[in-house]
């Protein structure tokens, strides 16, 4: 099935640079509907008030983690099903071992590609 | 003068001796915290390493953009590719940009260690204990990894794939 382009896509991320340099690389891949918080308890609301088609979270935030924000979606009935993808700077086995073990659908150490993250978009939503 | 008056002039700088050992003996205490070596090797060090890093960093992300902008301006604009060319360069630009995040988790680390040092200072000069320096808070919070330390992305993909199979 095609990926739907314009599904809300959540971006996390307490460094406003960042939040727009995955907006602007998402917009260039062709997504429209982008929504940003810039940290874990913000996003739980936004993903409480809409429905997004993924999440695409940081790290290391406080006073929620994105980590802490994967745990609490995955247990979240309405919400354990999002397609969940962190983009950390955070690159210990263990961090990635922990996210696997939480549910993270991908993970992409920064500084990333344009490539790399369309790369992993599509092995999460499928191609586009 | 007379031998009364030596021995007093003696017993005062003795005195005074005294007092001097006392007061370099306690700000030395004050400073223990600081010279326990989980700081300096752990912090110290690490605060050194994460600061040239960021400085490094800094200066590959702007020689990056510079060259994409040198690119683009010596673009023949008439070319059938140029439009193609500009986008490469303006993802390499984007890209670039992700030095600010990199570099600022760093400098955070260095400034908490500074801002340390610069209590320890105020210890010894205000003569008041420095409190004991906190455990790490989280072991999952690590910030970006010194060159050479982190995983690169092939390895996490095949941890997430060994994860999944």
């Amino acid at each position: 099935m095609a990926v739907d382009m314009k599904m809300p896509i959540l971006i996390v991320d307490d460094y406003k640079t960042m939040l727009r340099i995955v907006r602007n690389l998402l917009t260039k891949l062709g997504f429209s509907d982008i929504d940003e918080a810039t940290d874990g308890t913000s996003a739980l609301e936004k993903l409480h008030a809409r429905r997004y088609g993924l999440v695409i979270s940081d790290w290391n935030m406080q006073p929620m983690t994105g980590y802490e924000l994967l745990q609490k979606v995955r247990a979240d009935d309405a919400l354990k099903a999002m397609p969940f993808v962190m983009v950390t700077a955070e690159s210990k086995v263990e961090n990635v071992i922990a996210a696997r073990q939480a549910g993270v659908n991908n993970y992409i150490i920064k500084p990333f590609s344009a490539e790399v993250l369309k790369a992993k978009l599509k092995t999460v939503l499928g191609d586009f | 003068m007379t031998g009364t008056g030596r021995l007093e002039i003696v017993e005062r700088l003795t005195n005074e001796c005294i007092d001097l050992c006392r007061t370099v003996l306690r700000s030395r205490k004050y400073l223990d915290p600081l010279l326990e070596p989980a700081f300096r090797e752990a912090r110290v060090k690490r605060a050194v390493d994460e600061q040239k890093t960021a400085i490094a960093e800094m200066e590959s992300a702007v020689s990056r953009i510079l060259t994409a902008a040198e690119d683009i301006a010596e673009l023949d604009l008439a070319a059938a590719d140029a439009a193609e060319r500009i986008a490469a360069s303006y993802d390499k630009i984007v890209e670039a940009c992700c030095f600010q995040d990199i570099t600022g988790q760093r400098l955070s680390g260095v400034v908490e260690t500074l801002g340390r040092v610069g209590e320890a200072l105020d210890s010894v000069a205000e003569g008041r204990p420095l409190a004991e320096i906190a455990e790490e808070k989280e072991s999952l919070l690590n910030g970006p990894a010194l060159p050479g330390r982190g995983l690169e992305q092939d390895l996490v993909d095949r941890l997430l794939a060994d994860g999944n199979g």
